[in-house]
Formats: C-alpha cells, sequence, structure tokens
C-alpha cells in the first residue's frame, strides 16, 4: 500500500520540523540543504508519483556521503552537534525512500527521537513550545496512518480537523501523564551524560581577553544572569560592575588568566567598610568555570572557589543553570601586595608595543604620582579617542596601533592598552573581564544582566587604597556605562515603548521561572517537593511507588474514559432525556422512574394540552433515538441533545 | 395511543391493518367493558402464545373465547374438561377399521386452529398434561405416530379460581406454557347495566362475521419477530428480570424462557398498536399477564401474584 498524498505531505512536514527544531545550531548551508532536499522529494512526490523512491543508485551514495559530510564539518562524527546532524540527516533521507505506511511510521518513530535531542541544546520555553509543536505533525501523521476512520470522501481540510481535534485532545491527555513523569520518576544527581562536553559556539566570558573576540557577545542579547537582593538595594546604573574572570599575563596579544603557577586563595586580605550587599544570582548555562559577583565579594559561595584576586570558580564548567548566594563590600581594605603579586602585575612581553611603552615610562618620570598618571591615560583617552564596535584592524604591535594610529575601539582595547601603558609607568594593573549592567525588572524585581553587557576594565594598585577600579571606556563613551551595553541603547531607540518593555518584562520572568521551577528541578528539589507532601525520606523506591500508583490511577482513568467514550453516543440521548425530564420537573411534572416516555407524554400533554407543540416532537425524537433503532447515530444524538437545550418550555407553566 | 407515529422500520400492509383493528373492535363490541383483557387476547394470538383466563364462572370467560372464534376464520372446537375427561377424548384415537384392516386415527377436538378449552382445571393432571403438551410441541404422537397441529394452533383456556371446590390446580411448571393469564373481573357498572338491556351475548356471537383469516394471522406472526427491541429496550427487560429474581417475596424469579415470552408479549403488544418498535410502556403492558402466574412466591407471606408482580413493575426505574 502506498501513502497517499496527504499522508506523505504530513511525514514530509514532520522531517521539516526536525530540520527548523535544529537549523539554530547547524551551519546555514546544511539547513539549507536539508530544506532544499525535503523541498525536491515532495515536489517529486506530487508531481510525478510514478517515479517512486529514487533509485538505490542514488539512495547509497547519498547515505554514505553523510557521515562524511558531518566528519568535514566537524571534524569528527560523535558528540552533540555531529551526532544532531547525522541524526537529522538521516530522517531527511528516510523521507526520500518513503513510499509505504512502514516507512511514515519509522519517520514519526525516529522524528520523535530527532525533535527531543533538540532539548539537548537548548532548555528554554521557547524551545520547549518549538519541540511541543514539532510534535503536532508526527502525531497526526501517525493518525492520518490509521486505516480505520477516514472518510475517502470527506474532504481533506475537514479531515485533517477532525485528526487534528483528536490529536490535540490525546495530547492533553498527555499531559497529566507528563506532570507524573516529571514529578516522581527518580532523579539523577549527576547528569547521566554530560550534553556539553563540546563547546559551543554560543559561550559567555572566557578565560582570556584578546581584541575582537568579545564583540559576538555585544551582539547576543541572551540573558548571562539574573540576580536578586537579598539585602541593600542594587547598586546605581554607574556601579554595576559584575567581576568575572581576573586577567595578569599578557603577551602582546592576548590577556589570560595568570602567568606562573596557581593562584593561591587567601593570600589578599579583605576587610568590609561599610554594609555589604547580600544577593542571589541565577547564572545561565555559560560552558565556563566563572561565576560573576560585584565588588569585592567577602564571602565564599558554597562550593565555589574564591582566588586571592576574588576570581570566582565551580569546579566544573556550568552547563545547566546554576543559583549561587553571594555577598560584596562595596567599599572594603585590602591587606598589602606581596612581591610576587607586584611583579605579575608589572609583567609586560618583551619586544611589544615600544612606542606605549616608551609613553608610559614618559608619563612615571614626568608625573611620579601614580593617580596622575592614571589621570593623563583617561584624559588621552577622552580627548583623543572614538569608541566603536567596528574598530579597523591591528598590526602585530596592537596597541601602538591602536593609541597612536586607530584610536577607535571598545572596551577590550581601551582596557588592554591602558594595562600596558601602566605597566610601563611602573603601576601594578590588571584586566578584570565580566560584565557592566543590568536591566532593572521592576515587575519582577531582580535584575537580567545579558551577553550584550559583557566589558572588560582594569584595576590598578595604589599602594594607600589598594586595588581601585578604573574603566578607561567610561572615559570616552561614558554612556556606555551609564545606560548600559550598546544593545540596550539600541534596545531603548526601538523598543522603548512602555507595553513592549511591560512584556518583555514578563517575558523575562516566565524565562526566570520556568528556568528556576522546570530546568533545575533536580534531585533536590524533588526531595523538598515531597517533604512538602510528607513524604520525608524519598529514595527511589518511594519514588518508584509513588510513580507506579500515580501510573495505575492514570492508567484507571484512562481506561474508564475509553469505555465511556464508547458508550457516549447513547449516553448522549440518555443525558439529554434525563435534562428534559429535569426541566419538565421544574414546572411540576417530575417522571416516575418507572414511568416510560410515551405514558409520561400523555400525562403531560393530558395536564398541559398547549405543550404539545414544544414537546411532541422532542419525545418522537427521543422514542426514534432511543427504542426504534439498534444503533444511535452520532449526529443525531447531539442533534437531540441540541434540540433539548434549547427548547421553550414555557407553555408548561399552569394556564 | 398518543400522536406518536415515527417513521417505523415496519409497516404493517394497511389491509392487514384494517382487518386486525376490525377483528380488535368486533371483540370488544362483544365482551363489554374489558378492552385490555381483549388487547391481551390479540397479543396472545399474535405472539404465538396460549392464553389462560381465570375467574369466576360467569364473568364472560367462555364469551370472550367465543367472540375470538367468531371473529376470527379459524378451525374451533371447544372441550369442557372435567374430572372424567381422558388424554383421548382430546387427542384423539387409533381405531381398527375394519374394512382397511389397520388402525385409523380419529384426531380429538385438539385438531383445530382454535381450542376453547373450558374448565380446565376440573380435570385430572393427567389429561391436563395430554393438553400442555401438545400445546408447547404443537404434534401429538399417538401409538408411535407424530400428528401435527394445525397451524395456527390458538389455545384459550379457562380455569375458575384455584380455591373453589373440585379442582386440580395447574402445577407452576405447566402455567409457564401459558404466555398470558388473564382475568376478566366484574363488568363495570355501565358495562353491565348495557349487558342487561342489549340482546343475549350469544344470539349477538352468532350474527358476527369473520375478520381474520390463518393466513393474517400467521402473516402478523411474522411480522412480530421484526418488531425492534432497542438495546435501550432489552436493558430495561433486563432489569424487569433481575429484580424478579432479587425481591424478597418471590421464591423463584422468571425463567429464560418467561423472558422471552414477556418480549414476545411487548414485541406483540407494540405491533398491536401500530408501531415497528417495543416501547417499555409495552413491556409494562404485558408484564403482569405475563409474569405473574410465572412467579413463585415466598412460602410465609400469602401475597397476591399479581399484587407482586405490579410492585416488580413500580421499582424498576425506566431509564
Amino acid at each position: 500500500m502506498r501513502l497517499d498524498r496527504r499522508q506523505f505531505d504530513l511525514a514530509a512536514l514532520t522531517v521539516l520540523c526536525g530540520v527548523l527544531l535544529h537549523a539554530t545550531h547547524f551551519p546555514l548551508w546544511l539547513s539549507v540543504a536539508m530544506t532544499g532536499a525535503i523541498a525536491a522529494r515532495w515536489l517529486q512526490r506530487r508531481r510525478r508519483p510514478d517515479w517512486g523512491k529514487p533509485p538505490a543508485l542514488l539512495r547509497l551514495p547519498l547515505t554514505l556521503a553523510l557521515p562524511i559530510i558531518v566528519w568535514l564539518q566537524y571534524g569528527n562524527i560523535f558528540g552533540l552537534d555531529p551526532g544532531s546532524v547525522f541524526a537529522v540527516g538521516m530522517l531527511v533521507l528516510k523521507l526520500g525512500e518513503t513510499e509505504t505506511p512502514r516507512d511514515a511510521r519509522a519517520i514519526a518513530t525516529f522524528a520523535s527521537f530527532v525533535l527531543m535531542t533538540a532539548l539537548l541544546f537548548e532548555q528554554d520555553i521557547l524551545t520547549t513550545i518549538y519541540v511541543g509543536l514539532g510534535v503536532i505533525p508526527l502525531l497526526l501523521l501517525l493518525r492520518a496512518l490509521e486505516p480505520d476512520g477516514r472518510d475517502p470522501a470527506q474532504p481533506a481540510a475537514r479531515a485533517l480537523l477532525r485528526e487534528a481535534r483528536s490529536v490535540l485532545l490525546n495530547l492533553l491527555a498527555a499531559v497529566p501523564l507528563a506532570v507524573l513523569v516529571f514529578l516522581f520518576l527518580p532523579r539523577l544527581t549527576a547528569p547521566l551524560w554530560a550534553t556539553q562536553s563540546v563547546p559551543q559556539g554560543k559561550t559567555g566570558i572566557g578565560d582570556s581577553m584578546s581584541p575582537g573576540n568579545m564583540s559576538d557577545l555585544f551582539l547576543d542579547d541572551q540573558p548571562a544572569f539574573r540576580v536578586s537582593f537579598v539585602a541593600l538595594a542594587p547598586p546605581p546604573a554607574a556601579q554595576r560592575y559584575w567581576r568575572g574572570v581576573v586577567l595578569w599575563r599578557y603577551d602582546g596579544r592576548t590577556w589570560s588568566r595568570a602567568g606562573g603557577g596557581p593562584l593561591d586563595p587567601g593570600r589578599q586580605e579583605l576587610r568590609a567598610l561599610g554594609p555589604e550587599v547580600v544577593y542571589e544570582i541565577t547564572q545561565e548555562p555559560s560552558r565556563q568555570r566563572w561565576l560573576f559577583a560585584l565588588d569585592l565579594p567577602t564571602m565564599d559561595a558554597v562550593g565555589y572557589s574564591r582566588d586571592e584576586d576574588f576570581t570566582l570558580a565551580a569546579a566544573r564548567p556550568i552547563d545547566k543553570p546554576l543559583r549561587y548566594a553571594l555577598r560584596s563590600a562595596p567599599r572594603y581594605a585590602l591587606g598589602g601586595l606581596d612581591v610576587q603579586q607586584r611583579r605579575r602585575a608589572l609583567r609586560l612581553p618583551e619586544g611589544f608595543n615600544p612606542r606605549t611603552v616608551a609613553l608610559g615610562r614618559e608619563w612615571a618620570q614626568q608625573y611620579g604620582d601614580p593617580q596622575r598618571v592614571v589621570q593623563a591615560a583617561l584624559d588621552l583617552i577622552r580627548e583623543n579617542f572614538r569608541y566603536t564596535l567596528s574598530p579597523p584592524p591591528l598590526g602585530r604591535h596592537a596597541m601602538d596601533d591602536f593609541l597612536f594610529e586607530t584610536r577607535a575601539g571598545y572596551c577590550e582595547y581601551f582596557a588592554s592598552a591602558f594595562a600596558v601603558l601602566m605597566r610601563a609607568a611602573g603601576i601594578p594593573t590588571r584586566v578584570v573581564i565580566g560584565y557592566q549592567g543590568g536591566y532593572w525588572n521592576e515587575t519582577g524585581e531582580y535584575m537580567v544582566v545579558r551577553q550584550s553587557d559583557a566589558h572588560a576594565w582594569n584595576e590598578v594598585w595604589f599602594d594607600d587604597r589598594g586595588w581601585v577600579r578604573v574603566d578607561p571606556t567610561a572615559a570616552v563613551s561614558p554612556d556606555r556605562i551609564e545606560i548600559g551595553s550598546a544593545a540596550n541603547a539600541a534596545f531603548n531607540r526601538w523598543y522603548g515603548s512602555e507595553w513592549l518593555l511591560a512584556l518583555r518584562n514578563h517575558w523575562d520572568i516566565a524565562n526566570r521561572l520556568w528556568t528556576q521551577i522546570v530546568v533545575q528541578f533536580d534531585e533536590l528539589s524533588q526531595r523538598g517537593l515531597l517533604r512538602s507532601v510528607g513524604i520525608e525520606q524519598a529514595d527511589w523506591r518511594e519514588l518508584g511507588i509513588a510513580f507506579a500508583l500515580g501510573m495505575g490511577v492514570l492508567a484507571a482513568l484512562g481506561l474508564w474514559w475509553a469505555v465511556r467514550r464508547a458508550h457516549d453516543d447513547a449516553d448522549r440521548v440518555d443525558r439529554a432525556y434525563a435534562r428534559l425530564c429535569n426541566r419538565l420537573g421544574r414546572y411540576g411534572f417530575a417522571r416516575a422512574p418507572s414511568e416510560g416516555p410515551a405514558d409520561y407524554l400523555r400525562r403531560l400533554l393530558q395536564q398541559r394540552p398547549q405543550a404539545r407543540e414544544a414537546l411532541e416532537p422532542l419525545f418522537a425524537r427521543y422514542l426514534q433515538l432511543r427504542y426504534a433503532r439498534n444503533d444511535v447515530a452520532d449526529a443525531a444524538a447531539r442533534e437531540f441533545a441540541r434540540a433539548v437545550r434549547r427548547a421553550d418550555l414555557g407553555a408548561l407553566h399552569g394556564s | 395511543m398518543t400522536a406518536i407515529t415515527p417513521d417505523s422500520p415496519l409497516v404493517l400492509p394497511s389491509e392487514l391493518r384494517t382487518r386486525l383493528d376490525r377483528a380488535v373492535a368486533q371483540v370488544n363490541s362483544v365482551v363489554l367493558g374489558k378492552a385490555g383483557q381483549v388487547n391481551h387476547a390479540f397479543v396472545s394470538l399474535i405472539a404465538g402464545g396460549h392464553l389462560l383466563i381465570e375467574d369466576l364462572p360467569g364473568v364472560g370467560k367462555t364469551t370472550l373465547a367465543h367472540a375470538l372464534a367468531a371473529t376470527l376464520d379459524l378451525s374451533f372446537q371447544r372441550v369442557q374438561f372435567t374430572s372424567d375427561l381422558l388424554p383421548s377424548d382430546i387427542i384423539g384415537v387409533s381405531i381398527f377399521e375394519r374394512d382397511g384392516q389397520r388402525f385409523e386415527f380419529h384426531p380429538g377436538p385438539l385438531f383445530a386452529q382454535l381450542v376453547l378449552a373450558d374448565e380446565i382445571n376440573r380435570a385430572t393432571p393427567k389429561t391436563q398434561s395430554a393438553l400442555l403438551e401438545a400445546m408447547a410441541e404443537q404434534q401429538v404422537t399417538v401409538d408411535g405416530r407424530t400428528h401435527a397441529l394445525p397451524a395456527p394452533f390458538f389455545v384459550v383456556a379457562t380455569q375458575n379460581p384455584l380455591d373453589l371446590a373440585g379442582t386440580y390446580p395447574l402445577p407452576d411448571s405447566q402455567l409457564d406454557r401459558f404466555m398470558l393469564r388473564i382475568s376478566l373481573d366484574y363488568p363495570s357498572r355501565e358495562a353491565e347495566r348495557e349487558l342487561l338491556t342489549s340482546t343475549n351475548r350469544q344470539e349477538l356471537i352468532a350474527t358476527l362475521a369473520a375478520c381474520m383469516n390463518a393466513a393474517d394471522i400467521q402473516a402478523l406472526r411474522q411480522f412480530v419477530g421484526n418488531v425492534v427491541a432497542s438495546p435501550a429496550l432489552i436493558d430495561y427487560l433486563q432489569a424487569l428480570i433481575g429484580a424478579t429474581r432479587s425481591h424478597a417475596d418471590v421464591r423463584i424469579g422468571l425463567s429464560p424462557r418467561a423472558g422471552l415470552a414477556l418480549l414476545a408479549a411487548a414485541r406483540a403488544q407494540a405491533l398491536l398498536h401500530g408501531r415497528g418498535y417495543v416501547l417499555p410502556e409495552d413491556v409494562q403492558a404485558v408484564f403482569v399477564p405475563v409474569t405473574a402466574h410465572r412467579l413463585t412466591l415466598g412460602g410465609g407471606g400469602q401475597r397476591d401474584r399479581v399484587a407482586v408482580a405490579r410492585e416488580l413493575l413500580a421499582g424498576v426505574a425506566v431509564r
């Protein structure tokens, strides 16, 4: 048996959904090629159905080519990205040879797996909704493959509507089951497989900085993390510096974490002056270890390490949303800088940026006082430089080119040049990368920091004040600091209207709740939930029992429903008649339980002859439906029910 | 009945319909004020069952039977049951024929299409059994030879109430052979007055012309089988049967055969009223005459079977 046109269309749509769901992380050309393959096959099936499936001579090379393409693209056929391309590609190829219901079933089965794998890449609400929507054509396909129930004479649109209705009903019926599984299926403390073993294209702040590598982030509107404040109000816009990684080592091009050896924690003494900010951060997966904190974190976040330069790091890369509480001192006193640290904060690579180094040395002699040197550098930047997200390229002596030639760039350029200048002038300086800014969500009372808020700045050591934050970018582009990121500036321009802002706020809240309640639901949350309903120590056995009980109840309900449905149409007549009797009862003509319908009508008409017109057709139809035939037609039953609902029984009032 | 006449899957040919209606009317014109009982007599006739009329002497049992016989163009025999009546007196005997040098079967009065068995409980159980067996099997066997009874074969039996002297009460198992048992009761005041003032009933019957013949009855019996009993109706029927089996005063409830008889009677009732399908009212109309004589009540109470049957009927809801 061959698939008819509609069945094949649904199969093609199912495959297309699989491709579209994965398109976000596929190379563009692959998505286009796959969509094209689907379209070509669809057109061929429509225009030249007599051709059947392509010959093996064409199918075999294509099948063999797929792993080769994946290998060429990724250099590997294992791992998440190559694996997904491979799976989706197989699905598309399967459509190529799909001719029979059996093929279509294979498509539906495998497509459900392919759809599910999209959740390995993203787990936010939208992706979940997309995956949910992608399931619909799949179920429609399965429904269309059912041998029964379809009247070939019925117009396709009506048939589709009817099938869609039953599919949606089925999906709806599956929701309790899904909730049950979500709540009670024993959770693993650690994931069974690392979903993000391969570095993703989309990452947060890295652990190094070279000119240009942040520019992607500026365009990325995704939230990096969200902050809710427990004690003290959120800091003013100009003070929202979220420290990420402190970079010490410079090799002429790239700033990286440290030159020699690991950094010992606890070498730098920190004392808070005045009240501390207490806040909680929910960080999106970043595939990096770094956590973010305001200046300067006084307390270790539980389970995470704090280095001497107050860089906070998790033990493993953060590959799922992470929540942690922190405490920071906006005003603080630091212990002294030891020799080794001072040396590291002054080191410059040999043979790079000679003009910059010369300028720094000149300033050191000219001003002497480090504070005045800093001021001179900021003045220089303020007067002669331009902030741009698309700076001209730089040569080998990057900082020389930047300071004396191009004089245009963004935070990375400024932070880097400033640090080189200061170090040349003998002032210990380091680079800090993190986020600057944050958007306060009034409705949800929390702050969103987006990837586009990524920023780089410096910390300069003054012997009397300790490490002091200096942001050279602020000198050239104060707006960047006051308003927030460039993206935020653009955002203010083009969708600044109130309601859009509110919409955005609410959407962000929804995302946050989704992350906190659904994505982060792990063994701990599960225990917490069960404890709140009185199950103290929920081990897998109790979970299993709860799960089995729930399944049993659901199965019983489902069975009951199915059985009930079988009698539904007969019952519908019954219920409608009961309703009619009820209504008549309200006029004082209750039916005796053992009174048959004809007797009942006779009694009614004896007492209220004027109701003949209203009652006779109803009763006639009821007798016809219930007693005059062995089966009840669905439509007639509905019609009777409707007639009973609409019947005007006013004539039954006493005359 | 009511004005409800929805399209019926089954329609009697109009001539047959007319003849049936005229027959019913004619019997009613003789047996005054007993429309229900006349109706039941016709139910029994159409459903292919036999009728037992039980009442005091002189209330019109025999008149009803005679009126039926006169209205239906059937061969008619009347047998007056007495305590010395022998089985061979009703079935017939084999007599040695001198001419043919062999035994020849001489059919008894049972070989008629309509048999009136008057005062059936005056005969001995042996004779009663012979009659009831013939009724059940539609045939008699004499000297090893089987003789089919004519078709249609319709027995109307009358009996006096059991507490009268000189009777042999029919055992329950044999009462079961009668599809319906009815009683006539005293006539109403108006009916009795007319009875007293108008012509003698016997003379009236003699003037009647037959309205229906054997073929009509056979045709009606064919149609009865096609009357629709919907699943809902069967539900109701089963509920009724079930109730007889669980009622406190009933020792033995209805048998499956009684259930079949009830359904057949209800179908005939529906057909009689021009409907191609059975309503709960049809079942209710025939329930008491079909079931009362089949119920075996518990020993303790001195209850009337008819009252129990009515109680059963009222206790089962029509859904």
